[in-house]
């Protein structure tokens, strides 16, 4: 009997040490699901690097991904990082993965999910996002000093509120600076999808725009603006999500470049200590998520900043300064925080006429989130 | 002293031969992708073994494998009808979104009206029509203008993904769905049960196995049978013998067409529950399943241990992506340089490789 308490009480020592040593090196194993390749020089793309320089930053860090995971695949790659992988966290980067984000949270009450760019939440289950609407502004300021077609091209990925935004927002910039400058859009109905960005792109030139912002995740656009500035015929273009200078160094004026690192460090961070919550994490300049640049290294292509010094543009708040000026400062603004400057200030009205947001007011976070007009100085209607 | 290579037809063909090549090609397509492994700078054994641990290896791997088997068994036994025939149908993939279409259709207009017995029979039945009449165009395209199918049914692939994207970003785009180029979700009458737990919406399984044992005795019990058997082997033979080749061809291609269509119902109802992107829906089960088809020499029943193989490779493929950060394309790879090494093996099988040096005078006769 002695020697089964001994030996009971032994492995009872055992469990304690081994317990007080667990707790010790505790670790978290995150598991990430992007909807396209992580080569693709885009929004997945940039989800990766974030992860790499979570991975980087913190110790206790592990994680794995999978790539090209259709939206309706999801709660299969879920049950995979849960059951197979022992991920304590999945962050889900689509839109599309919303509901079985959702599901997946009921279904496993003991894990954390964080869901990118949607607006459903539980108990376990956070929402994250950095929007670049402020930048597609920044980027329409200097497209509008630079057109000299006053024709302006957007190429589009999906109708949707967030491409929307950015165009309006861009739009916004252009009017800022060029009153008279019209945003042309063309649809590709595709996120990842060169072929079409390059045809729309070529259409864009041949109705005559000089300069191309777009949502799509290859350079495509890019490319093709950097194919004609070769040829001797200027097209301004802007990077979008990635550093895509290198892909135009005659084309490129600036861009929109996002850093999830910061944010997958902070989400994991507070998972880590026990703060996290599921409130919905709405980063902007002012959080360092968004920041301005065809690559990481300048704001504005050198080749262009003379350009954009000589082209002076009258403001309410500055006065009479240069477009250069203009974005450097609305840039500070934004990186002092979302409400300084809001691109999104009224009186603004839709391009049928009808006032949207009103004199002296701004949009709210919802407005923004469910955006589905164009502003004034873009042409066509959205298709429904 | 130069050998010359001497090609010939084999004139008998024993099932033993046929079971020594069919495992040869296996291994030499397995050998070969582990090349491919190796230049990726993994371990080939470890990630062939990661593979089928990730798909055969615990419940949720098999509960996926079968999952996934569905579509491929499905359309693999409607392309092996074809395939024996010599129709080479391309087009199972557009063929099963045409089925995802249609049977949509019915869910979403039909099914608010109507208790589940009686709308999912009708969305399977409008999924085999759907199915099809889009295998018919091709069919009907060979014989009446000897239009050659390879051609017409891969390229009415596109031809239909774009007019799902038409139907789904245009005139289907769903109220519910925040502008996302979706359909609304179908109604829960029109939604198929799965086995808890999993995603085996069982439905379709029965309906798969129903599918491969009534083409199984149709193709070796029946009249019918033998006809596609003849067109295939000598289609002038066929001519003389009196069987319609018109007749037969488009139903051939009806029933390739049509089960195809019958998994783009069940992959909509079980699996999705709205239509969405045509990339989303399929993910490439027509194409795979040719390669199912080819692997189970074209016999409906050893289909469905094929289907079973490469639903394992696709699940198996999402854990070496996760495990060893291999692309997602690897599993395409896999796939693809299987089905290369399988056809030679095919080309090995039906012909004689004789090697000689040409000391012997041309003209010689063949010793043989």
């Amino acid at each position: 009997m002695r020697t089964i308490f001994r030996v009971l009480a032994l492995c009872l020592c055992v469990l304690l040490v081994a317990g007080v040593a667990s707790a010790e090196d505790k670790k978290i194993k995150a598991g990430f699901i992007y909807v396209g390749p992580v080569g693709d020089l885009g929004w997945s793309h940039a989800h990766d690097l974030g992860r790499k320089f979570a991975e980087s930053k913190l110790p206790w860090l592990e994680s794995v991904f999978i790539e090209s995971v259709p939206e309706a695949d999801s709660a299969r790659i879920i049950d995979r990082f849960i059951q197979e992988e022992k991920c304590d966290v999945v962050f889900t980067a689509s839109f599309g993965y919303m509901d079985d984000t959702i599901k997946a949270g009921m279904k496993y009450p003991d894990k954390h999910f964080m869901h990118c760019s949607g607006f459903k939440q539980s108990k376990n289950v956070g929402t994250y996002f950095a929007d670049l609407y402020q930048m597609y502004y920044l980027n329409g300021i200097m497209a509008g000093a630079l057109t000299k077609s006053d024709k302006i091209g957007y190429v589009g990925a999906f109708p949707i509120p967030e491409v929307v935004r950015h165009i309006d927002a861009f739009a916004l910039g252009a009017k800022a600076t060029n009153p008279d400058a019209k945003v042309h859009v063309r649809w590709i109905y595709a996120w990842v999808g060169p072929d079409k960005a390059k045809e729309a792109a070529e259409s864009l030139i041949a109705a005559g725009c000089d300069a191309l912002a777009f949502t799509e995740d290859t350079p495509a656009v890019i490319e093709v603006g950097q194919e004609h500035s070769e040829k001797g015929k200027q097209i301004y273009t802007f990077g979008h999500y990635s550093p895509m200078q290198a892909y135009g160094v005659d084309s490129v004026v600036s861009g929109q470049l996002v850093d999830w690192g910061v944010m997958y460090v902070k989400i994991l961070q507070s998972l880590y200590d026990g703060t996290w919550t599921k409130d919905d994490l709405y980063w902007l300049a002012a959080e360092d998520a968004a920041i301005l640049g065809g690559d990481f290294d300048n704001i504005i292509n050198p080749k262009f900043v003379a350009d954009l010094k000589a082209a002076k543009v009258k403001t309410a708040d500055f006065g009479e300064i240069s477009t250069y000026d203009l974005v450097i400062k609305r840039y500070e603004q934004m990186k002092k925080g979302a409400d300084v400057f809001e691109p999104f200030s009224g009186p603004i009205n839709d391009n049928t006429g009808a006032l949207k947001i009103k004199k002296g007011a701004k949009a709210s976070k919802g407005d923004l989130l469910s955006i589905m007009y164009y502003v004034d100085n873009v042409v066509g209607s959205i298709p429904k | 002293m130069i050998p010359i290579i001497k090609i010939t037809n084999r004139e008998k063909i024993t099932p033993a031969h046929q079971m020594m090549t069919l495992l040869f090609s296996i291994m030499a397509g397995l050998f070969a992708i582990g090349l491919i492994f190796l230049a990726f700078g993994v371990n080939p054994v470890f990630a062939m073994m990661k593979i089928f641990t990730g798909s055969f290896g615990s419940m949720y791997g098999i509960k996926e494998t079968v999952t996934k088997a569905i579509p491929l068994i499905l359309i693999g036994v409607g392309l092996a009808i074809a395939f024996r025939a010599k129709f080479w149908n391309i087009g199972a993939e557009s063929q099963l979104l045409m089925g995802a279409i249609f049977g949509t259709w019915v869910g979403l207009n039909w099914g608010p009206h109507l208790p589940a017995p009686m709308i999912i029979p009708l969305m399977f039945l409008a999924g085999f029509i759907g199915g099809a009449l889009w295998g018919l165009i091709p069919a009907f395209l060979k014989i009446r203008f000897s239009i050659n199918e390879v051609i017409s049914t891969l390229m009415m692939n596109y031809i239909c993904a774009e007019f799902l994207t038409f139907l789904i970003v245009g005139p289907w785009k769903g109220k519910t769905k925040f502008g996302f180029p979706y359909t609304d979700d179908l109604p829960a009458s029109a939604i198929l049960g799965v086995i808890p737990g999993s995603r085996i919406h069982y439905v379709t399984l029965i309906v798969a196995l129903l599918v491969v044992f009534i083409l199984g005795v149709i193709i070796y019990k029946t009249r019918f049978g033998y006809e596609v058997r003849v067109i295939g082997e000598n289609p002038e033979a066929a001519r003389y013998a009196g069987i319609d080749f018109f007749r037969t061809t488009l139903i051939i291609m009806a029933i390739s067409g049509g089960v195809a269509g019958l998994a783009g119902v069940g992959e909509v109802a079980g699996i999705h529950h709205y239509l969405s992107y045509p990339a989303s829906i399929s993910s490439g089960y027509g194409f795979t399943a040719i390669i199912v088809a080819w692997l189970a020499k074209l016999n409906p029943f050893f289909v469905i241990v094929a289907g079973i193989f490469f639903a394992g490779i696709l699940v198996g493929g999402d854990a070496i992506q996760i495990s060893l950060g291999l692309p997602a394309a690897t599993v395409q790879i896999f796939n693809g340089t299987l089905l290369v090494f399988l056809i030679m093996g095919d080309y090995f099988l039906k012909h004689r490789i004789t090697f000689k040096n040409n000391r012997m005078p041309h003209g010689e006769p063949d010793p043989q």
